[in-house]
């Protein structure tokens, strides 16, 4: 008698060998495995790519206030006095000349054109001062130059350019009357400022009629720690009923409530898609299992048990379905990831983010290929190792 | 015994491969039903817009306003019948995270443009004319707050505060309003803009963005275009485009949502096509002495070709009608849920026929391969092989 785990080995071998005699089935099982896992991989690459282009927006050391209540940025009213009373506030940072690193803002929405559908979108437009891109970090003008202070001059963010037409460098655009002159593009990052149009702030104010009003105030903070302590400031302060947040969390709010979205609609259609593929699995187990009934049968007569016929079914399935969920994996990376999109975000504009895939996701994807395969496997499995042995040996 | 016994106990010989056939297909049509009936609730906007109808909105972006002057111009525009103006209001309940859709709007006018979409009592007609804290609160919106009428409800604004500093409005819900097509969403509120406008802080005399009806379709493009230039040039150039491109464009700002679900639901179709496909072939290849037998029998190549089809049909529709049956009942389930979020969720009468559609199609190429190769065997070869 041989040990168990060689009889383990050889009924494998023979199961793995078998393989092409049953392929356009055993195919079409690794297809329908590979077809679950692109769907599943797809959406949860939309949701972390989403993630990630919100998440890379926030700086922990920036402190963004609007107005109470007003939850997103497009709501939001911040007064000039307002403004004033926040930058002797405690834990602003200052710049090299002593100023300090405030950035007051307007926050407009805009038309621009989908390329892909070619319908209206709402795009941001942005009125930043000269202090604009010195509290944000990693602000790079990667064509053109900045805006001029007073000029109607814009400068477009590097993501928005993928997505929408008719802002390319050198391109005028109207806003209303107003004509405006796209003279650069800026990287932030791969941030949602990316998803922006900027522009000098009085001009933006005074063309869209917002003469020293605000919406936003962005604040660079000493330190982390410094939020507490502005927090406490506006608090105290009955003129300043503002909300005080840290961008990492403000940004962090909203990507969360579009990601679990998609997250909530992907991981459903891919385990319903899941149980249709675990049919054709069984069904394609049961069938090996079937047209291998007399060579099963056949070694249980000469001694070996019905554990190795278990095991090498199982083996069978879960060798067919890895290689599915590799397909699928392979596939989703080659397709989908850096695929760019779009979305309506929280502050209502357009929030241009690419497809990303992480390492956690794959291993997300190979566990529900698998499971599938572990499914499909242990009922014919079962099958395998009770057959008996005399209704085997008489199939024929 | 007739073909249709034939057919059936031929698809039954195996009772486990059929059944997990029929799951794979039920799981399919699933999908599809679902996905379909989430589409066409996303799109439902485009449905319910009314061919007379047309939205101003300022050129730049719709969020940015107008001036309720352009009301009474607009009015006077020959070729509209009504029209209505409203304004955004930005409305929650008690936290911010219960999220209200609650528009300003001029009483009369609104009720008389909607009057195709809405159905309002006449004692709610009266009151939200009279009174100036009124509130019409949708069927939907009451239910799902349990509101009733005569209610006095705080509303707040993420925009708007009140001129003493308060971000609440005390509304009172002077009536409500159902729909008048299955398609219209009435979780929604609207206010006297009158109130609203000499309450709220930020500037005095705008509106958000009009909705008129013209006396005829025929008369869209140059009521239109009359708008659009008559105010070319100001402050506050508009857009005037038909309520269903408007619709259309807005529920484009999403995504593209057709293209999600067309590639979804054609994985699963093209997952299914290759499990049941093959598994055909197969079954009808264990057969091939039987069909020897039954050419000997007399049974033409002809008749032998609609008995396979037939079988495959026969799989794709006892696996499909259950499957759409079980996504109709799904979206019912999930309607209540769901409704804020996408209105009308349901599996219509047409997604159901297309279903159909798809099944008959779906049943006819599975088992076309096999019925072909059944067709054209030879008797010889047939009782020839083992």
């Amino acid at each position: 008698m041989r040990p168990l785990f060689l009889q383990v080995a050889a009924v494998t071998r023979i199961n793995i060998k078998s393989i092409p005699q049953r392929f356009w089935l055993s195919l079409s099982t690794v297809m329908a495995i590979a077809l679950v896992v692109i769907v599943l991989l797809s959406f949860l690459a939309m949701a972390n790519g989403f993630q990630q282009t919100l998440t890379s927006s926030g700086s922990d050391d920036i402190a963004i206030i609007l107005r109470g209540g007003s939850q997103a940025e497009i709501n939001s009213t911040v007064s000039r006095d307002q403004v004033r009373l926040l930058e002797e506030g405690p834990g602003v940072a200052r710049g090299r000349d002593g100023k300090p690193l405030v950035s007051a803002e307007l926050y407009l929405v805009v038309d621009g054109v989908k390329r892909s559908t070619q319908t209206k979108a709402n795009l941001p437009l942005r009125g930043i001062g000269t202090e604009g891109a010195e509290v944000r970090k990693g602000i790079k003008i990667v064509e053109g130059r900045m805006f001029n202070a007073g000029a109607n001059e814009i400068v477009v963010g590097k993501a928005l350019l993928r997505e929408f037409q008719g802002l390319e460098m050198g391109q005028v655009v109207a806003f209303a009357t107003s004509r405006w002159t796209v003279v650069g593009v800026f990287e932030a990052n791969g941030s949602v400022f990316e998803s922006e149009i900027w522009a000098d702030l009085p001009v933006v104010q005074s063309l869209f009629n917002r003469n020293n009003i605000f919406q936003t105030v962005r604040v660079r903070l000493d330190n982390p720690a410094a939020l507490a302590r502005l927090q406490r400031f506006v608090d105290e302060d009955p003129r300043l009923k503002l909300d005080v947040k840290s961008e990492a969390a403000y940004f962090a709010e909203q990507a969360s409530q579009t990601s679990d979205l998609i997250q909530k609609l992907g991981w459903p259609l891919a385990i319903t898609m899941a149980l249709g593929a675990l049919a054709g699995a069984l069904n394609t187990m049961y069938s090996s299992v079937a047209a291998r009934a007399v060579e099963i049968a056949t070694l249980r007569a000469i001694g070996f048990g019905g554990f190795p016929a278990f095991i090498g079914t199982l083996v069978e399935a879960l060798i067919l379905a890895a290689v599915g969920g590799a397909i699928g994996t392979i596939a989703t990376y080659l397709v989908f990831d850096g695929f760019s999109a779009s979305t309506l975000g929280a502050s209502f504009t357009q929030v241009v983010f690419s497809f990303s895939l992480r390492p956690a996701l794959f291993g997300q994807a190979v566990l529900l290929a698998l499971a599938v395969g572990l499914g499909g496997g242990l009922l014919p499995a079962i099958r395998a190792a009770r057959m008996p042995i005399v209704a085997g040996l008489s199939q024929h | 015994m007739n073909d249709l016994v034939l057919i059936r106990k031929n698809l039954f010989r195996k009772k486990l491969r059929a059944i997990l056939m029929l799951v794979s297909i039920l799981i399919a049509f699933l999908i599809f039903g679902v996905l379909a009936g989430f589409e066409r609730a996303f799109n439902a906007g485009e449905d319910v817009a009314a061919a007379d109808r047309l939205m101003v909105v300022n050129k730049i972006n719709f969020t940015q306003p107008l001036p309720i002057a352009y009301f009474n111009r607009v009015r006077a525009v020959a070729g509209v019948r009504q029209v209505t103006h409203f304004n955004w209001f930005g409305g929650y309940y008690q936290d911010p995270k219960n999220f209200l859709i609650v528009m300003a709007v001029d009483p009369e006018s609104y009720m008389e443009v909607y009057r195709d979409q809405i159905e309002i009592g006449a004692e709610a007609r009266a009151g939200f004319m009279r009174e100036r804290t009124g509130a019409l609160v949708g069927e939907a919106m009451l239910k799902k707050w349990g509101w009733k009428v005569g209610d006095r409800v705080p509303i707040m604004s993420n925009i708007f505060m009140q001129k003493n500093g308060s971000r609440t409005w005390d509304l009172t819900i002077v009536g409500t309003f159902t729909a008048r097509k299955p398609s219209v969403d009435t979780n929604f509120m609207v206010l006297q803009y009158e109130y609203f406008n000499e309450t709220q802080n930020l500037g005095r005399d705008l509106i958000g963005w009009m909705a008129l009806n013209t006396a005829s379709p025929s008369d869209n493009d140059r009521v239109a275009k009359t708008i659009d230039q008559m105010f070319a040039n100001s402050l506050y150039e508009t857009s005037t485009d038909t309520e269903k491109a408007f619709n259309k464009a807005f529920a484009a700002q999403l995504g593209n949502i057709a293209l999600i679900v067309a590639l979804v639901v054609g994985a699963a179709f093209a997952t299914i096509l290759m499990i049941v496909g093959n598994t055909m072939v197969m079954a009808v290849r264990e057969r091939t002495r039987e069909i020897g037998v039954l050419k000997t029998l007399g049974f033409s190549g002809g008749r032998i070709l609609r008995l396979v089809l037939g079988e495959s049909v026969l799989l794709a529709l006892s696996g499909g009608i259950p499957g759409i049956a079980l996504a109709a009942l799904f979206a019912a389930a999930m309607e209540t849920k769901v409704g804020n979020f996408i209105p009308g969720f349901a599996v219509t009468p047409a997604i159901a026929l297309k279903a159909i559609a798809l099944m008959l199609g779906f049943g006819l190429i599975t088992g076309l391969i096999p019925a072909v190769s059944a067709m054209r065997l030879k008797i010889a070869t047939a009782l020839g092989r083992s």
